[in-house]
Parts: C-alpha cells; structure tokens; sequence
C-alpha cells in the first residue's frame, strides 16, 4: 500500500480495446484510504462482458477495488456504478452480483449444499435447491455429500464459493484469486469454465498475482500496483510491456574487470557495476539480446560465466517499473 | 419471508452451540436449585418472589440474552460470513429480522423454562405469571438491544457486561433517573404487576413498561437496519 497521498498516475494503455458496447462496470475516479494508508488511488476504468483480469501483487489493492465493486465498502472518493447503479445501494444491482470473496470462512456447520440453497433461497432462485445441485456438479463436487464445509479441504471450500456465487447467473462475476488452493486439475476446469462464462456474455472480474494464470484466461488485463492502475491491455501487450523494461541481471565470471570492459561499450547496456573480481551488475534495456550475446562476448574476452542472474524478473519488480513510468 | 426463514434456520445452529446452551442451562440449573433450598427454608411467598427477580432479572435473564443476542449478527460479522447474507437482493431489514427471531427461537425456552420453575417453586400461580411476563419484557428488550450491540462493535459481550453488570447492577440501583435506563427496571416492574408483590419500589406502570419495550426493541432494529445498510462489509 502507498502513503497518502500519492500523485494520480494515468494509466499506460497497451493496445487498449474500443468501448463497442455499453459498460456493466463504470468505476470513476476511485479512491480507497484506511486512516493514513491509501489502498486504492484515483483508479478509473469500465469494463464489458467478457473476463478481465486484475493482476497485481498482493496489497497492490486488487481486493479493495472488487469489494467497492460489489459494494461491500464504499469508496472514500470516486463513484463505482454497476449497470449503472450503485452496488451498495441498489438491491437489483446485487442480485445481478455474483462474488467469490478470498477470505475462507463459510458456515462451517452447513453441508455444501445447504449452504448454496440458501444462496439460491436469498436470490430468489426458484427451485433453489435443484439448481444448487447442479451448481455444485458444474465445480465437480458431490450435492450429496454429507459433511460439513468444516471438513472440506481448501480447494473444495473454493469450489463451494463459485457455486454460491454461479447459482443466480450473475451477470456480473467477481472472483477474488478464485484459482488459490485448487489442484492442478482443478484450476484447469476452473479456468475453463471462467472462460466459458465470459464467453457466454457475463462480465467477469478476476483478480490475481500470477502471471501465467492471467494468460490462461486469455483475457482483457488491468495491471493494479500500489493502488492505482498500472496498465491496461490484452495479455500480449503487457507481456510485451513487462519486457520492454530495463533488466538488472548480475553475472559470475573468472574476470569481473575484463568482462565488464567488454561490455561497457556495448549497445543496450544502461549501466554497470563491478562488484568485485568475480561478479559484476549489469543493466540492459534489451533483455533479449543481452541474454542471447553475452556467451560469445564473454568467450571473445576469454572470460569463463559462472552465474547469470536476473535481479528484478519478480513480478514484484514489474509491477513497480510499470507504476513508475 | 422464506428469505427470512432461510437465514433464520442458518442462524440458530451457529448461535446455539453445545457450549453455550450447556452454561446458560447451567446457570439456569442453579438458580432453580437455590429456589429449592428457598423453599424449603420456609420463606414468604414475598420473600421468594424478591429471590426470582433478583436472580432472574439481575444475573439470569440478561446475561442469557447477552450470550445468544450478541452472536447472531456478531458472529457473522467476526467469522467475515455476512457477506453471503449481506450481497442477496433482499431488504437489510430481513437480516436483522432474521437475526432476532433466531434470537427468539433460542432464547424462549432457554429463559422461560428456568424462570418458569423458579416462579412455580414459590407455589403460587401469579408468581409463575409474574416471573414469566417479567422474563418475557427482559427477553424482549435485552434481545434487541444486543442483537444490535453485537452489529456494532466486536467486543460486544464485553460492552454488554459492562452495561448488565456496571450499569444495571450498580449504577441504577443509586439513582431513580438511571433506573429509568435499565432494562431489568420494566422486566421487574412487569413482574410487580402481574404478581401482586412488590419487587420494584414503584415500579413504572404497566402501560408505560408496554411502551419502554416496544421503543427500545424498535429503536434498536431500526438501529440494527441502518448499520447493516451503512456498515463495511468484510
């Protein structure tokens, strides 16, 4: 989280699609502060159909923006409209919200099944508990098994979430890293069937840290970090935004000094430092084509590699270069 | 209302656990078994009547309503389940409602049994009566005021002791204008009425306890509606 108050930053948009449709989310000048702490700063965005992703490391305020969205919190500043209503206020706008909130707790006594009828029950779903069972089959697990949630293994109780939050077919689906705790299998269906709901016309949200998983929804990408948004884009154009950055890359060799001359004068080397006889700090604009010619030029140098080692290819590190630009 | 049904059948499991409903029956167990050795000291119906509202009104009553009241929405709110009930297209209102009649389904035979047969101990009908009608004005009361409490802090039932016992053990009993803010005033004044025996120095009437009761318990859901429509939700 960042200190108050930090200078709006806009948004670097990476290949940002047209708005053909009208937006389900409007969020608008959206500002979030606990006391002194800012957790979500002057975030503006509207999002359609489809599944978008909000990647983030953990604290970059990924879940304070899904929980203003689905109206659990109000904004300190800003205004967040679904369908053009407010969420916190609007009880129509709330039965078109589905949630699968991060926090693990459910009714723990409850069986699945009960606790997902009671879902369908509150949301007026008719027949609450027939569609309860078939809810409960579409994430693969048993409406008739007879245990209390408190039982069930994380990745079940996750499952449990996306069925309560399934049963009312929302149209609107916000999944806070709905993929934590599943099994590889798991994740897979569940990735598959996130896909398949944005497909089919419901706006899903999803929030997450990793990566790879963000490239597996194959989704619309907004990159939160530090409260605010970082960048917007498909997946391919914050991939090709992340490594684009300068890299820091420390490498091992027999002769630091003599490698180090080699390199000074190259193209693409931004900076560098001699840490001692056998190791030297290495910045680079161009990852790529350093990684790919410094074998030969080490080998021109009659300099022997030990060790190359990225310093900041941590997400944590991506995220703060895209904030900073 | 099957909204409401709904929750409520969720509520009352996660209210009424073993543990709690084993002490309060305990505490009930207690009072019973003195009013017993009352009995048989031969004291005047007066005198057991004044031991039926001093346990019931003073320890019993309040603390039982304290214990399940406080739990219904407070549990919710600290175990960070609310929001499965909270984000429904449903009136907030039907929430709290559901909260107390949870809070009334557990507490009605948890309150009324005991004091029922601490009132029959004494032998007289109106004393029944009495203890009952006074445990009902209590229940009533107490069950809104901390349903309520529970919404508001997470350190309710500390809240709640330091009003049951500070409050209405001590402070009321010094100053009549205090009295007039405790609850266990109008159980004890209803009590008076229906008995016949003056456990309350002039107790307020009975028109005026019907009204206490049903401010405080409206006071308090409108209280309960309107921090469940404004709160943050975890």
């Amino acid at each position: 989280m960042t200190a108050v108050p930090p200078p709006p930053t806009p948004a670097v948009e990476a290949a940002a699609p047209p708005p053909p449709r009208p937006s389900v989310l409007q969020v608008t000048n959206v500002s979030k502060w606990f006391g002194d702490v800012v957790a979500v700063s002057d975030v503006s965005f509207h999002v359609q159909p489809g599944v978008t992703a909000l990647l983030g490391p953990n604290g970059a305020g990924k879940s304070t923006l899904l929980r203003m969205i689905a109206g659990l919190t109000p904004p300190s500043q800003g205004t967040v409209r679904v369908f053009g209503e407010d969420p916190r206020s609007d009880r129509a706008t709330r039965g078109r919200i589905g949630i699968v909130p991060q926090q693990e707790s459910l009714f723990q006594e409850q069986r699945a099944l009960d606790f997902v009828t009671l879902a369908g029950v509150l949301n007026g779903v008719p027949d609450a508990e027939a569609q309860a069972r078939h809810q409960l089959e579409v994430v693969e697990l048993d409406p008739d098994d007879t245990r209390p949630i408190a039982t069930f293994s994380k990745g079940m109780r996750q499952r449990v979430k996306f069925a309560q939050a399934l049963i009312h077919g929302p149209s609107l689906l916000l999944l806070d890293e709905p993929l934590t705790g599943l099994d590889p299998r798991q994740r897979i269906h569940m990735t598959q069937l996130i896909r398949s709901l944005g497909e089919s016309g419901v706006c899903v949200i999803v929030s997450s840290h990793v990566l790879e998983e963000v490239e597996r929804l194959g989704s619309d990408v907004m990159v939160i970090a530090q409260g605010r948004m970082a960048a917007r884009g498909d997946f391919h154009g914050i991939r090709e935004l992340m490594d684009d950055r300068p890299h820091r890359i420390r490498i091992g060799a027999s002769d630091a000094r003599r490698l180090g001359s080699a390199l000074v004068a190259r193209a693409g080397i931004t900076g560098l430092t001699v840490v001692d006889d056998h190791s030297l700090v290495v910045d680079t604009d161009d990852a790529p084509v350093f990684r790919r010619s410094i074998a030969a030029l080490a080998r021109d140098a009659a300099v022997t590699i030990n060790e190359v080692q990225p310093l900041d290819d941590d997400l944590e590190s991506v995220f703060k270069y895209l904030v900073g630009r | 209302m099957s909204a409401i049904i709904a929750m409520t059948k969720r509520m009352i499991p996660a209210v009424a656990t073993r543990g709690r409903l084993l002490t309060m029956a305990l505490v009930g167990g207690i009072g019973i078994a003195i009013g017993i050795v009352l009995r048989r000291a031969d004291l005047a119906v007066a005198d057991l009547d004044q031991f039926v509202a001093s346990f019931g009104f003073t320890i019993f009553v309040p603390l039982v309503a304290l214990v399940i009241s406080t739990a219904t929405l407070g549990s919710l709110r600290e175990d960070k389940t609310l929001i499965y009930l909270w984000l429904r297209p449903i009136g907030r209102w039907m929430i709290a409602a559901a909260a107390i009649l949870a809070g009334v389904v557990v507490l009605l035979p948890l309150i009324l049994i005991p004091m029922g047969v601490i009132g029959a101990i004494t032998g007289e009908t109106d004393s029944i009566v009495g203890a009952l009608g006074g445990s009902l004005v209590g229940l009533v009361s107490y069950l809104f005021v901390f349903t309520m409490l529970g919404l508001f802090t997470q350190r309710a039932l500390a809240w709640g002791l330091l009003y049951v016992l500070v409050w209405e053990g001590i402070i009321a009993g010094f100053s009549q204008g205090a009295g007039q803010l405790a609850i266990r005033t109008y159980a004890r004044a209803a009590m008076s009425h229906l008995s016949g025996t003056e456990v309350i120095v002039d107790p307020p009437a009975g028109s005026t306890v019907i009204i206490v009761t049903v401010g405080v318990a409206a006071v308090s859901f409108l209280a309960t509606t309107w921090r469940l429509n404004s709160m943050t939700v975890d």
